[in-house]
């Protein structure tokens, strides 16, 4: 793990472990309702601050946090059009299977590639500091795996071209 | 019997209707008419002379077989006949690499003598011949349908032009890609696409690339099937990409499913070993 990364994680995992103090509240605004507030924006004094963490202008992390929900907002590391195109790819594919994925957001905030919503109800379910290492554990797995592919699809190309290169010998 | 190849290439292979023993093979092709205007008829002539029989109707070209007398060794006969498409394609190719090699042993070039061929072997997509001076230049246009194939691509191909830094490849002919931008020897061509999606890749190919013989004839092979071996390779590595992920995802769903705390399953059991359960 580079210098500059260690740091960064930290941060988000102290911030979500922070922010993720959630508790069942009812709609103020509507009778037998109960919906994220951080979707909903219906009460403002429900909401908190949303914070941001920038590792650099493309890396950054965006936590909105309300009485009983979390967002988290990631944009994932885009250097050149190769990684625009898989990071796309890959959030795609997993936002195509949020169902199984409970605490994904099916659409990512603007401006961001991949969101996760939290509610109480995941916390009540599941363990805190699992859901938090899960989301640490993603921010990492992912750069690996964008930079991995890249790595396979240059190794490929090469030994591609070279093969049909060689036949003119 | 109909068959299809690369490129909207349609077979039709069947015997006549009032005789077993002949077997009639037709092809066709959209860009038929352009191959004959650059010999492909000479060339078929030479490969499939004894064959050769007025075309089939809705067809460019019918060869037709006797099969009590096929006329040579069957396996060698099939080998000949299964390379078709590579011969009629390769009329332009010929062409232009004799016209070089003429150029060549005259001490004046006439610039006029150099013929651009242009073959549509598929909607919207091209390849170019042109003889030249000391080369001849074969430019693919191709259409790439997606961003991704589009990125890939150029992957791809810069690899391809770096390849041919490395010293034992060096006899191999330069490549060069361009996107978007026509390579200069076509930028006059009417009705090319101006659109992201199009690329242009340019092989320039010098004498010892097609001295006669062997040589010519590989390299014709080669040169035909590089926009399918390029796209095959680009469908490949979205696959491999995509099962890449389909694995990555399954891990983060299980560590996602370690989040939740187990439920204690073991059942409780009364003393005579029947197992109960509480309501």
């Amino acid at each position: 793990m580079s210098n500059t990364l260690r740091p960064y994680l930290n941060a988000v995992r102290q911030t979500l472990t922070a922010a993720m103090c959630l508790e069942n509240f009812s709609s103020q605004v509507a009778e037998r309702h109960n919906k994220p507030e951080v979707e909903v924006r219906a009460s403002k004094e429900v909401l908190l601050n949303p914070v941001v963490i920038s590792r650099n202008d493309k890396e950054r992390v965006l936590i909105e946090t309300s009485v009983n929900s979390l967002r988290v907002s990631i944009a994932i590391k885009q250097a050149d059009e190769i990684e625009r195109i898989l990071a796309h790819k890959f959030t795609r594919f997993l936002t195509q299977r949020a169902e199984s994925f409970v605490i994904l957001r099916r659409k990512p905030i603007e401006g961001y590639d991949i969101s996760f919503l939290i509610t109480n109800a995941h916390t009540e379910q599941m363990y805190k500091h699992k859901l938090v290492d899960f989301i640490i554990q993603f921010m990492e797995e992912v750069d690996k795996e964008i930079s991995e592919m890249k790595l396979s699809l240059n190794a490929r190309a090469r030994i591609v071209s070279e093969s049909y290169l060689s036949q003119f010998n | 019997m109909s068959i299809v190849d690369f490129d909207g290439v349609s077979y039709h292979l069947a015997t006549l209707d009032d005789n077993d023993a002949k077997l009639n093979l037709s092809i066709r092709w959209k860009c038929w008419h352009e191959l004959v205007q650059y010999g492909a008829v000479d060339v078929l002539k030479r490969e499939y002379s004894r064959w050769i029989i007025d075309p089939e109707h809705g067809y460019d070209f019918t060869l037709q077989f006797d099969l009590d007398n096929i006329g040579g060794d069957p396996e060698d006969v099939i080998r000949r006949v299964s390379l078709l498409k590579r011969n009629a394609m390769a009329a332009p190719f010929e062409r232009a690499f004799d016209a070089q090699s003429l150029a060549e042993q005259e001490d004046h070039w006439d610039p006029s003598s150099s013929q651009l061929m242009t073959i549509h072997y598929r909607d919207g997509e091209a390849i170019y011949v042109q003889n030249q001076q000391d080369r001849v230049t074969v430019i693919f246009s191709t259409l790439f349908k997606e961003e991704t194939d589009r990125v890939f691509a150029k992957v791809f191909l810069q690899e391809f032009v770096d390849a041919r830094k490395k010293p034992h490849l060096q006899n191999a002919p330069q490549v060069i890609y361009s996107h978007r931008e026509p390579p200069l020897e076509i930028r006059h061509v009417p009705g090319l696409l101006d659109s992201e999606s199009q690329g242009y890749i340019t092989f320039v190919l010098f004498p010892r690339n097609y001295a006669a013989g062997a040589v010519r004839e590989e390299t014709i092979s080669r040169i035909q099937i590089f926009r399918d071996y390029l796209h095959y390779h680009i469908k490949c590595s979205k696959a491999y990409m995509h099962s890449r992920m389909r694995a990555r995802v399954s891990d983060f769903l299980k560590v996602l499913n370690r989040a939740k705390p187990e439920i204690q399953a073991s059942e409780k059991k009364l003393a005579s070993g029947r197992a109960f359960r509480r309501v």
